[in-house]
């Protein structure tokens, strides 16, 4: 049996081979749509032939308690794949260069990676975006509680807790999209000799990271927050510490980065460190006399002016929102202006750092803007959108809005596990639409997609 | 005829042949079992003696159509106790003698008495060929670099290792990337394989791209000269370089070896190892190697105007590499099968491949913006291998053997810190040879052989696009003797197809310098946007080469042979000669490929041309004297090849696809790369090898080498890169625990240049090396120092990329332990 298989298959084969033709040579070539010439504003690069590509994106949305993922395309508002990550409830956003979902889950010490399908790759020559279906990838990182994930400028640092218990210590990742894609194993590029409740800010060639100390000589009150702040300096292909700063900052949590400044939100105040291209000059700026117990826990700006904004606060007490001008020194309340028992769940920069956006439980999306004021750049009330017709006293247990910023459009996508929706919101005149009807529950949600790098050159 | 009287009824043929005997391929059990196996048996006995009646232990007995080998004791006995019930023909090899093949009438087998003939040329047994193949007995010319000699001239890439086998030069990269250049043919006519399969790297398209394999952990490394399509494809029809090495184990004789080395030119460490042992059924196997280098000194800073250089150190050519292989086989009394993986891993720099900013000045920048504006490349590679083997005793078939692989090669260019280019290549492979018994005394078999090849680079050095590549072939090869003649003959078949879904035709702004530098025209910035569309094209392709060969091997009179053959061998272009489109820093052009042409206006469009195969149409004449204290090999060819595809400088120049900051500079602007076209035109490449080894006595002997090769385009023109006429002498000094190497190799000028490019000055290079075996016990320790490059000579390397900005390493002292067990 077999050998006539073989001999047959054999004789298939030659039939085959010789049914086209001895020392044939064919060729067919089939011209397809010519890509359009791109409107690429780069003049320091251009030359012909950019292929880009028009999309408003892919949102990734998780379920609560779930290990499923969603990633539906908002182009035509379909779903375009779904997956399984490795453990259920964790946490997502998207890579430095949004092409990916970064999915990080710090019980389990795991950071995987879904591919969005979506990407521009700098060709130097011409631009080139490439559209495919979302995918798995088998590229995933173990740390120890992996948490605060930040990025800026096409990198991405994840600081690892690290884990007193079991005597592991902090460290961090750092991965460019281009990585990620290339499945770099030896990503971890700092390790720390103490585990602690960290941060790092990826800076061009620097790293800003958080430094514990001793319990005996921290000035921190919770001795896992750090203190101290570190620049470290990329020779070569390794990061060596360059100063360890002798400013402190206790219980330091919450960091930003600006124009020129990486900020840190202290007990005490906000730490600024100013980036003069070779080194960086620190500063802080004391905490304002109505914070109380309160203090700076989370910082955001935007790398197109030197405006951040820190939230304030304190177990027990509603948060403020203060402006921090990093090139004045000063920080200044932000009246928001918020509605009844309005408390924030999430904010966001819009994708040209025009617009800083407050999401609040109550179903509003309070949108501030920057005006001068006495020379101090101050973050000021501009406008309110009700986004959802739902009772938002009938929110699910544990579920709350969710906001994502398009790098896009000037367009907020908020989550409604509610009415089981995603709406965009346009920021400059605030229409409300709904961008995706969902039959399950959304938790939170990531855009992934090409940056309009339009926005951002204005 | 050397017939021993008490034995007449011995038919002694005192010639090397070429038998089946080594089978390259694996084999499927299952097809195997449907085979009975023969349950008669006699007995085979005898002593191997040398011309004056003394024993020769360690020879080693096969017996041919069967996997039954032994090795004479230390009274050169060997005796079969189950050898097949038939007429036999045994195939003898012994270090230092020529190669025999004895025939054994049935039931004559009782104390056969053979004699061997010295050999003063080393003579050692392809693995690559299904065919048995050696330097003294085979049509085609073949060489091999084992033991001692492999050891000596390993170097960390493998032109490097191979540059001083006759008819063999490297492309020399700044020791960072080599590949061997057969006859003045190299990328994607010479293939490289490790253990048969396609070494499956990126190193066909482009110089700097290092060949992902290792010669420290090699046990030899076979070339085959001349096309060998036949057995490989084509990928071969220039030659093939072999990397042999046991990682799936063909026996379980416990073996060690350990090498560590130190050079004073690179500051380089090396430690490698090959281990390799087993039980009765199982043999297991591991090799490793660890190696690290600086960047290397040269007798001076280089002397052109392309340079930037102030010191005598070829800047960024350091190195650093490691790998780990595993192997595991079953064997049984047919054969075996096993199973290995391996990885690994390089980190190199590639000079002359400077990104960005392409010219700093001193007083801009410090030593960190520099390390980051240079250029290294990554490379990361997975192999898996599995092999086997089956004899069978009666049926049609004697054996099959199988070989299957797969590889997944990765390796980023990384520019100022990030991935600027990243190639991939993965590959699945699978060889099957069944051979068959003799038929009317014709020995041979036939051939299966299917590969994919998945291609793609991805970053701003994309110059080709993604691709998959998909290869069958069946190939026929048969050999008999009428007498004192062999004659083999071949033929293969093979279908190609590339498939590319989306080849680019970008506008080309593309444009000319007048003498002085200038632009032509373009009052504009020659980056500057155009409105054109970039056109896209799927391009399916299918290729149909075929090859047939046929080869004669004469023993005119005892102990000399004269060789003949002649083959027409065809190859499918690769993918980055037909779709390339784009910049190619490492050979520093922008490359177009023959999809495309240039049309009267200087615009790059579809080309309307038929694409062809390529078809080389060899001759071969070899001459050989095979016994006795002086070996004589002389091997002359021509090789006239149609439709040979090369490039042709456009006199254009291309934007080279990176950001630039200003500097005009020699003829052209920074920041471009002038254009060259792949096109097909016959070409002509004929030349010789000469080898004369004489052992003067038992302690001296020495050697003689040359070999040129000219090539040459059929309507005028010089192809380039082509290496010059070389030749050189060595003497060796042999003590038994002490010996000494003195190697003086002359290279002569090359002026026979393509247009466009320039010619080299010819040098001598000077090699001297000691080896002493330590008095360890029983243990097998040897102490040994290298001195290469004596003169410290300036040394251009025509045949390289860079020979204007990376010179071949100074005066050299490489100090090492090497030890057996």
């Amino acid at each position: 049996m077999k050998k006539t298989f073989k001999l047959s298959l054999i004789a298939t084969l030659c039939s085959t081979l010789w049914l086209t033709g001895c020392g044939d040579a064919k060729t067919t070539i089939n011209e397809k749509e010519s890509e359009q010439p791109a409107t690429d504003h780069d003049h320091d690069h251009g030359s012909g032939g950019d292929i880009t590509i028009d999309s408003l994106g892919r949102l990734a949305i998780s379920a609560p308690d779930s290990d499923q993922i969603s990633v539906f395309d908002l182009d035509d508002s379909e779903l375009v794949g779904q997956f399984s990550t490795t453990y259920a409830g964790s946490r997502i956003t998207a890579s430095a260069g949004y092409r990916y979902l970064v999915i990080t889950n710090r019980e389990n010490g795991h950071t995987g990676f879904i591919d969005g399908g979506l990407w521009r790759e700098d060709h130097v020559a011409h631009l080139h975006d490439y559209e495919q279906a979302p995918a798995t990838i088998d590229f995933h990182i173990d740390s120890s509680q992996p948490t605060h994930v930040v990025k800026h400028e096409g990198l991405m640092a994840i600081f690892n807790d690290g884990n007193a218990d079991t005597s592991t210590n902090a460290s961090v990742n750092l991965l460019t999209d281009e990585n990620i894609t290339a499945a770099k194993t030896d990503s971890e590029v700092i390790t720390f000799d103490m585990n602690m409740h960290g941060v790092a800010e990826p800076r061009g060639d620097f790293i800003l990271t958080t430094v514990r100390r001793d319990d005996a000589t921290s000035t921190s009150s919770a001795k896992i927050l750090p203190d101290q702040v570190a620049v470290y300096h990329k020779h070569g292909d390794e990061y060596e510490q360059d100063v360890i700063f002798d400013t402190t900052c206790p219980n330091l949590h919450g960091a930003a980065q600006s124009e020129n400044f990486v900020a840190f939100g202290c007990g005490d105040g906000v730490f600024l460190a100013k980036d003069d291209g070779h080194d960086f000059d620190v500063s802080k700026i004391a905490n304002l006399d109505n914070f109380d117990t309160r203090r700076v826990g989370s910082l955001y700006g935007h790398h197109s002016h030197n405006a951040l904004i820190g939230v304030a606060s304190a177990r027990g007490t509603t948060p403020l929102l203060v402006t921090v001008d990093a090139t004045k020194g000063a920080m200044s309340a932000i009246d928001w202006q918020p509605q009844t028992d309005a408390a924030p769940v999430s904010y966001g920069f819009s994708v040209d750092g025009d617009v800083f956006v407050i999401l609040d439980n109550q179903g509003y999306l309070t949108l501030l803007k920057s005006h001068l004021h006495n020379g101090e750049t101050e973050w000021e009330f501009a406008s309110r959108v009700d986004f959802t017709q739902q009772d938002v006293s009938t929110m699910p247990d544990g579920q709350s809005f969710s906001l994502v910023m398009s790098q896009h459009a000037d367009t907020a996508y908020i989550s409604d596990p509610i009415a089981n929706t995603i709406v965009a919101v346009d920021l400059a005149d605030g229409d409300v639409t709904t961008a995706l009807s969902l039959d399950f529950t959304p938790a939170n949600i990531s855009w992934l997609g090409i940056k309009n790098e339009e926005e951002h050159a204005h | 005829m050397n017939i021993p009287a008490k034995h007449t009824s011995i038919k002694h043929r005192a010639t090397k042949h070429k038998a089946i005997n080594h089978v390259l391929t694996k084999v499927s059990l299952l097809i195997g079992l449907m085979f009975s196996t023969g349950s008669m048996a006699q007995t085979v006995s005898g002593t191997i003696i040398d011309n004056q009646g003394n024993k020769i232990s360690g020879a080693k007995v096969r017996i041919l159509d069967s996997k039954q080998q032994v090795t004479t004791n230390k009274n050169g006995d060997f005796h079969f106790a189950n050898a097949p019930d038939k007429s036999l023909e045994l195939h003898i090899t012994a270090s230092g003698y020529a190669h025999i093949n004895q025939h054994i009438a049935l039931n004559d087998g009782a104390n056969v008495a053979i004699s061997l003939a010295r050999s003063a040329i080393e003579v050692i047994d392809v693995k690559a060929t299904p065919f048995h193949a050696s330097v003294m007995e085979a049509s085609i010319p073949v060489s091999v670099l084992s033991g001692e000699k492999l050891r000596q001239q390993q170097a960390s890439t493998l032109g490097d290792t191979l540059e001083k086998q006759v008819g063999v030069h490297t492309n020399f990269h700044a020791g960072v990337a080599s590949t061997p250049i057969i006859r003045g043919l190299s990328g994607p006519r010479v293939m490289i394989t490790q253990n048969g399969l396609d070494v499956s790297d990126v190193s066909r398209v482009g110089p700097d791209h290092s060949v992902a394999t290792e010669a420290s952990t090699a046990t030899q490394i076979e070339v085959l000269r001349g096309p060998a399509t036949l057995f490989f494809g084509s990928g071969a029809i220039g030659g093939v370089v072999n990397v042999v090495d046991e990682r799936v184990p063909t026996n379980n004789t416990p073996f060690g070896e350990f090498i560590l080395e130190k050079n004073s030119v690179n500051n380089q460490k090396l430690a490698a190892f090959n281990v390799k042992n087993g039980t009765d059924s199982f043999a297991f196997y591991a090799d490793g190697f660890w190696r690290e280098s600086d960047d290397y000194r040269i007798p001076e800073p280089p002397k052109s105007a392309a340079s930037n250089e102030h010191h005598n150190k070829v800047e960024n050519s350091a190195e650093e590499s490691n790998s780990l292989t595993l192997g595991a086989s079953y064997l049984f009394d047919q054969g075996y099968v096993g199973l290995s993986a391996g990885k690994l891993k390089r980190e190199y720099g590639i000079p002359g491949h400077t990104h960005g900013e392409e010219e700093t000045h001193e007083d801009e920048h410090d030593h960190g913006e520099e390390a980051e504006q240079q250029v290294f490349a990554d490379l990361e590679q997975n192999r898996y291998q599995l092999i086997g083997e089956y004899n069978f005793d009666d049926s049609l078939f004697s054996a099959v053997n199988f070989k299957a692989s797969y590889t997944d090669y990765k390796h980023a260019e990384i520019e100022a810190g990030a991935v600027g280019t990243t190639f991939t290549n993965d590959t699945t492979e699978l060889k099957v040879d069944l051979l068959h018994h003799p038929i009317m005394n014709w020995r041979g078999g036939i051939s299966f052989h299917a590969k994919d090849t998945d291609v793609e680079a991805i970053g701003s050095e994309a110059f080709t696009p993604p691709s998959t590549q998909k290869m069958i072939a069946l190939a026929m090869m048969q050999e008999r003797h009428f007498d004192d003649v062999l004659v083999q003959f071949g033929a293969r078949i093979e279908r190609v197809t590339l498939d590319a879904k989306n080849v680019r035709l970008p506008h080309l702004e593309a444009h000319g310098h007048d003498e002085t530098g200038e632009m032509e025209t373009h009052d504009h910035g020659h980056e500057e946007e155009t409105s054109e569309l970039t056109r896209v094209f799927s391009v399916e392709q299918t290729f149909t080469p075929v090859t047939a060969s046929l080869g004669v091997v004469w023993d005119f009179t005892e102990g000399y042979n004269v060789g003949a053959s002649v083959s027409r061998s065809q190859r499918a272009p690769s993918a980055s000669e037909l779709l390339s489109f784009g910049p190619h820093i490492g050979t520093r052009s922008y490359e177009v490929g023959a999809l495309f042409a240039l049309n009267d206006h200087n615009e790059v469009t579809l080309n309307n041309q038929a694409i062809d195969l390529e078809t080389a149409n060899n001759i071969d004449i070899s001459f050989r004297k095979t016994q006795g204290d002086v070996a004589v090999i002389v091997n002359a060819f021509y090789n006239q090849v149609d439709n040979y595809y090369y490039q042709v400088a456009t006199g254009l120049f291309g934007s080279d696809g990176h950001d630039h900051h200003g500097h005009d500079h020699g003829g052209h602007s920074a920041g471009e790369l002038p254009v060259y076209i792949f096109k097909s035109q016959d070409a002509t490449l004929h030349g010789f090898e000469a080898q004369i080894n004489w052992n003067i006595n038992d302690e001296f002997s020495s050697s003689f080498f040359a070999d040129y090769v000219r090539a040459r385009l059929k309507n005028g023109g010089d192809l380039p890169r082509t290496p010059p006429l070389r030749f050189g002498t060595n003497f060796r000094y042999q003590l038994e625990s002490f010996s000494a190497h003195l190697d003086i190799t002359r290279y002569q000028e090359q002026d026979k240049v393509a247009n466009l490019e320039t010619s080299t000055s010819g040098y001598t290079l000077v090699d001297l090396g000691v080896s002493y075996q330590l008095p360890l016990l029983d243990h097998d320790i040897t102490f040994y120092a290298t001195a290469k490059n004596l003169t410290d000579e300036y040394a251009k390397v025509h045949s390289s990329f860079v020979k204007d900005i990376a010179p071949r390493q100074g005066r050299s002292l490489a100090v090492g332990l090497r030890a057996y067990f």
